[in-house]
């Protein structure tokens, strides 16, 4: 029985990575990925929007299967952004207009409210993505995956290669994004104090497998297993 | 008419083969052996191929033109596969791909009486047609296996944003059939500047009026280049999908 607050629905899940992988994802919060790299935290955000499926195991999206959706559909609901911004070659406005232009959505002034959102000035809409810095064009990107108007987004260290003023900036915007214009936040990132100020659950993954989710600040204040308590010492 | 080559001015090439052997001998390059042989190899090929076709030019023309475009196309499959290991039905598909462009272009030349239906006309030219295709494919397979590896972040992302993979590819397959084409499309900006073409200068040695042999050139080198063109889309177009499944998730081709 899946409750309304349920968006996301994974029950026993296992591919090559990953092992038996059961977890939910609720409306209103921002669940944190944590783990070394190798643990299956990419593996197993690319589950949520097909962009890879379990061999064994379920995944629901509210309360249906995933398979019954179109598969552009969902991932057009399910958005993604991921660690190297993967912007196309061209400008600003060809990568904000991609994802809408496939649905017939792309609207005038829609790119410079997108740039409002992140702070970006509207002249930017005409640079070639080769004349942005790092900060610049993950934000870009961050504003392409919301162009798609989604209403779940998956974040995969998006901030890690960025200086500490654009990750402010970004996991400001995040945090105002929940609950109205995103329903909810799955978000990779190997700085847990990153997982602190942001996640309200946190889920660290080992060896492909869930070994240790809760509250997040309680998850950090008394870790139950050995290897949280060893990945939070390192 | 230029006048005919003995056997011992042919001999007398060995002195030129004996020039990059000793250099290579001298300078340590390892390459001696490598060149006496390819140069052997060449020669015997040469002598082979001169024979054979002297034999199919004698058999009735549709059979002599089959027999021998069935090999050219064969072999050339072959050759164009290797640089596309791990992608599926690679040989079946390169061989239709190369036959229709093929029967196209002889379509074209028999259909306008540009040339008759003779095997010492159709297999020479339908040879530079079948080689370049073979080397456009070979090209096109070669980018297109290292553009999808570089450029998968990219295509990840796209389908991430609601792609279909014919959407996400559409970057790359326009960059694939431009990197397979550009060596004949620079080939065809100097043509006649830079060095005469090869079909040009053997009529023209043949003794055929130079501007005779350039209308034969024309159409040989246009229609080379509608069939490397041809080759290239065909094959980035097939061949694309196999780096998708079903599902419209992107798989890696495992080498074999």
């Amino acid at each position: 029985m899946v409750s309304d607050k349920t968006l996301i629905k994974l029950q026993h899940c296992s591919t090559q990575i990953l092992q038996d992988i059961s977890l939910e994802i609720h409306k209103g919060e921002i669940v944190t990925l944590i783990g070394s790299s190798g643990a299956g935290k990419s593996s197993l955000l690319m589950l949520l929007n097909r962009l890879n499926d379990p061999d064994t195991g379920s995944i629901h999206y509210r309360g249906k299967d995933v398979k019954e959706f179109g598969i552009t559909q969902l991932r057009k609901s399910i958005g993604m952004v991921f660690q190297s911004s993967s912007l196309f070659d061209g400008t600003v406005e060809d990568n904000l207009c991609y994802g809408p232009s496939l649905f017939g959505e792309w609207e005038k002034g829609m790119g410079e409210r997108l740039l409002d959102n992140v702070q970006l000035p509207r002249d930017y809409l005409k640079r070639n993505v080769e004349d942005l810095s790092g900060g610049e064009k993950q934000r870009v990107a961050l504003a392409r995956t919301l162009a798609n108007k989604p209403d779940v987004l998956l974040l995969d260290e998006v901030t890690s290669a960025l200086d500490l003023k654009n990750v402010e900036l970004i996991e400001a915007f995040l945090l105002g994004l929940i609950p109205e214009r995103v329903h909810a936040i799955v978000m990779v990132t190997h700085d847990v104090a990153q997982a602190k100020r942001l996640g309200n659950r946190t889920v660290f993954m080992d060896e492909g497998k869930i070994v240790e989710t809760g509250n997040t600040a309680e998850l950090f204040e008394n870790p139950q297993t050995e290897k949280l308590q060893y990945f939070l010492k390192e | 008419m230029a006048p005919e080559i003995s056997n011992l001015s042919m001999f007398l090439l060995i002195f030129f083969v004996l020039i990059p052997v000793s250099l290579s001998y001298i300078y340590s390059l390892g390459l001696s052996k490598s060149i006496a042989w390819s140069s052997f190899r060449g020669v015997v090929q040469l002598f082979l191929i001169g024979y054979v076709l002297t034999y199919l030019f004698s058999l009735p023309p549709l059979l002599g033109i089959s027999l021998m475009l069935f090999v050219m196309v064969t072999v050339a499959t072959f050759h164009a596969s290797k640089k596309g290991t791990g992608i599926p039905y690679l040989r079946p598909v390169i061989f239709i791909v190369i036959v229709s462009v093929q029967l196209l272009i002889l379509a074209m030349w028999l259909g306008f009486d540009m040339i008759n239906f003779q095997p010492d006309q159709v297999i020479p030219m339908s040879g530079m047609v079948i080689g370049n295709s073979m080397i456009a494919i070979g090209l096109a397979l070669e980018r297109m296996k290292s553009e999808f590896k570089e450029a998968k972040g990219k295509i990840v992302a796209a389908l991430a944003l609601g792609a279909k993979p014919d959407q996400a590819s559409t970057i790359l397959i326009r960059k694939i059939v431009k990197a397979a084409m550009i060596p004949n499309v620079d080939g065809l900006k100097t043509i006649g500047l830079v060095q005469l073409p090869g079909m040009m200068t053997g009529l023209i040695l043949g003794g055929v009026e130079p501007i005779e042999a350039i209308r034969y050139q024309i159409v040989i080198s246009l229609s080379i280049f509608a069939s490397v063109s041809l080759a290239a889309m065909l094959v980035t177009i097939i061949f694309y999908r196999f780096f998708f499944n079903k599902n419209q998730q992107m798989l890696t081709l495992d080498e074999k």
